[in-house]
């Protein structure tokens, strides 16, 4: 259990009160159709599940509902980074 | 002799229950709730406002809960819709939602061992409202002038909140009005 800093709510909320809403940064392909099949799989399944930071998409289901983008190392938990949809992580995010 | 409840439990009928969605920075929508409801929408994130009979409690970036007492509660959507112009959402939630006001000198204990959220004033005084975690149902907490809070939550969670509360204050003495 851990605590979220939600930027919308502007405050540190319980982690039972977001949801994880996966992996951050993958744009939905602009024309499907045209895609082969191994293209489309690889939109929909292909993660890179790092050992260390990951960005990633939160939800916070209970408060606000809104989504925001956060940065969290998933060898230690540590969230190193918030910031909002639409937007890259501070330098670190480059890992 | 019995000892006055620590916790009180009372419901607040008669009140309708509107979603607003919309640019809080746009001056149309602002005006439209001001003269429709008579109260401002609240900027700051977590606050709430009260002007007469209606409250305006701050839901999200762009959403909040209108709540207005008496007969003619029901027209507060209509009204709305007609007074607004642009983009923007109104929605009469009235038949999902129930509204709960918790007073006592125990109430803020109740809160603080039903959900993670700090309900201490410190933290959360008069003025301050949360979206959270209600044992294991989502209610909207208001802190109150007068000590107590007004809660909000979804009537088909109703019988498990009103449980979960009687049980949660059992320990104080509790009295449901
Ligand atoms: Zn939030």
């Amino acid at each position: 259990m851990f605590r979220i800093h939600c930027p919308h709510c502007r405050e540190a909320r319980s982690e039972e009160e977001f949801s994880y809403a996966g992996e951050a940064h993958i744009p939905r392909p602009v024309d499907p159709s045209s895609l082969s099949d191994s293209e489309w799989g690889e939109y929909l399944h292909t993660r890179t599940n790092p050992r260390g930071p990951h960005r990633e998409m939160w939800v916070h289901t209970a408060g606000c509902r809104r989504y925001f983008n956060v940065l969290r190392d998933t060898v230690s938990y540590k969230i190193l980074a918030v910031y909002p949809v639409g937007e890259m992580p501070p330098e670190q995010g480059e890992a | 002799m019995s000892e006055p409840p620590g916790v009180v439990c009372r419901e607040c009928p008669d009140r309708a229950f509107v979603n607003v969605r919309g640019d809080v920075g746009d001056p149309r929508l602002r005006d439209a709730v001001a003269q429709v409801a008579g109260v401002d929408l609240p900027r700051e994130p977590g606050t709430w406002n009260q002007a007469d009979r209606s409250r305006a409690y701050w839901l999200g970036p762009d959403e909040w809960l209108l709540v207005v007492e008496g007969d003619d509660g029901l027209e507060v959507e209509g009204r709305l819709r007609s007074a607004l112009d642009g983009h923007f959402s109104v929605v009469d939630v009235t038949g999902t939602q129930v509204h709960k006001e918790l007073s006592g000198p125990d109430v803020g204990k109740v809160l603080q061992k039903s959900s993670p959220y700090d309900f201490h004033p410190r933290h959360f005084p008069p003025g301050r409202c949360a979206q959270t975690v209600f044992a294991k149902a989502t209610a909207l907490v208001a802190a109150r002038e007068d000590g107590a809070f007004d809660i909000v939550f979804r009537r088909s969670y109703a019988d498990y909140f009103m449980r979960w509360l009687a049980d949660a204050a059992a320990e104080y003495g509790y009295r449901l009005d």
